[in-house]
């Protein structure tokens, strides 16, 4: 329940703000408007480095988006009010990153098209093993990037420490995510890829218990 | 003063002496293999030191583990020691890998498993020092650190297995087939293994001295 109610609270601030999702969204934009001017490339170049740019750009914007997450947090020391409530805080945890899932997922879903179209790529795939392992990606995403916004949330330079420590941690999950992606754009049969989707596990177990028993530590004064 | 104890005074003549036979030993007592020649020589320093960087690393894990659990201010110094110990000879390992690779392997870089997982470690933990430096209150840093500690080392068999699903094509390091070496290699080797960590060990308990008492400058400030 206690669960529930801390989602309910990420959900209900960013319902009266806006600002992650519209931060996120807008941020992606630019980027894909960035990798255009780019990568002026041939059509066959581009629809190889799609998944990897792609990826990339999500990073990024997941940067932005739970580091402002935080961000507001300590802004109105509202952090400091949560932890004097009698909650697990392995809990607030998860609930920060369960409902960055949510945020980055709708912002994929919008942003997802403008990619296609101002890229010009064309994709012929089955959608549903896309969708799947995409959810997976981004729940493994935000378990890792949240753990490590919520250790760099109090340093003095948290907005430059939050990107130095994630990405040498990310760079596994960014390695899988690019291999799923391009194996179902590819059309490669599951066998070959289903060691990326074990891999992805494996961090979301790892981040995900660590985080949660280590969050306490992290949060406490 | 550190050294106006006899023991720590008689521990460092004795690293300086072994360290100097070592490299004696390795340059004038160990075989020239056939196709590698000099730089073969590299692989008695590389390999030690990526021995003595892991397990500087690891205990750092295990000091971080201790520290939030126990509180106690040893573990943190413990900690901190074995993470400035573990970089320095990380970085060792980043610049002989590729002396040795260019004669080799044609170029100073290729994405070799354990090399990456070495860049990987090497850069978060450039993350651990800043998060040390400009993290803002000490007693918050000090449990951040332990966490980065901890969650650095947990993702090391992620990164190594990330890399090498990645790119299986990739020649083997050299290390792999330890136990087919002469004995010519192998023992030279195994005394290297020996000094460096001794070594390690020295540093160690000069470290612990040199960062306690800047503790203590620190609070009588």
């Amino acid at each position: 329940m206690d669960l529930l109610k801390l989602i309910n609270k990420e959900l209900r601030a960013e319902i009266l703000n806006k600002e992650i999702i519209i931060t996120m969204l807008s941020f992606g934009l630019s980027i894909i408007v960035i990798i255009s001017f780019t990568s002026n490339l041939s059509k066959q170049i581009i629809e190889a480095y799609a998944p990897g740019l792609f990826w990339l750009m999500i990073l990024f914007v997941t940067v932005l988006g739970v580091h402002r997450s935080y961000a507001y947090e300590k802004e109105f020391n509202a952090i400091d009010l949560i932890l004097s409530a009698p909650i697990d805080r392995g809990l607030i945890f998860i609930a920060k990153a369960l409902s960055g899932f949510i945020f980055i997922t709708l912002m994929q879903a919008l942003i997802v098209f403008p990619y296609f179209i101002f890229l010009s790529i064309d994709i012929d795939v089955n959608f549903f093993p896309l969708i799947l392992s995409t959810l997976l990606i981004n729940l493994t995403l935000m378990f890792v990037s949240n753990l490590i916004s919520g250790i760099s949330m109090r340093a003095r330079i948290s907005e430059i420490l939050f990107p130095v420590l994630l990405f040498p941690l990310i760079s596994p999950l960014i390695i899988a995510a690019t291999n799923i992606t391009n194996s179902i754009i590819n059309q490669a049969p599951y066998i070959e890829w289903q060691v990326w989707i074990y891999l992805l596990i494996s961090i979301l177990i790892v981040f995900g218990l660590s985080g949660y028993a280590l969050f306490d530590f992290i949060l406490e004064e | 003063m550190f050294y106006e104890n006899k023991k720590n005074l008689y521990l460092l003549i004795v690293a300086i002496f072994l360290f100097a036979l070592n490299s004696l030993n390795i340059f004038y007592g160990t075989p020239m293999v056939p196709d590698q020649h000099w730089a073969q020589k590299i692989f008695y320093l590389h390999v030690p030191s990526a021995w003595v960087g892991f397990l500087s690393y690891f205990i750092a894990m295990i000091s971080g583990f201790t520290f939030l659990s126990t509180k106690k201010d040893k573990w943190d110094i413990i900690g901190t020691a074995c993470a400035e110990i573990g970089t320095l000879f990380m970085s060792l390992v980043l610049i002989t890998g590729p002396i040795w690779a260019t004669p080799i392997w044609g170029k100073p870089w290729i994405w070799e498993p354990r090399l990456t997982t070495t860049l990987i470690l090497f850069l978060t933990y450039v993350g651990y020092f800043m998060m040390r430096s400009f993290g803002g209150n000490i007693e918050r840093v000090k449990k951040t650190s332990a966490v980065i500690a901890i969650i650095a080392f947990l993702n090391v068999p992620i990164i190594f297995f990330s890399v090498q699903f990645w790119s299986p094509e990739l020649q083997s390091h050299p290390q792999v087939e330890m136990n087919q070496q002469p004995t010519g290699i192998l023992i030279p080797f195994l005394i290297s293994l020996f000094v460096f960590s001794f070594i390690f060990f020295v540093m160690l308990s000069y470290r612990k001295y040199v960062i306690s008492i800047n503790k203590n400058l620190t609070n009588n400030v």
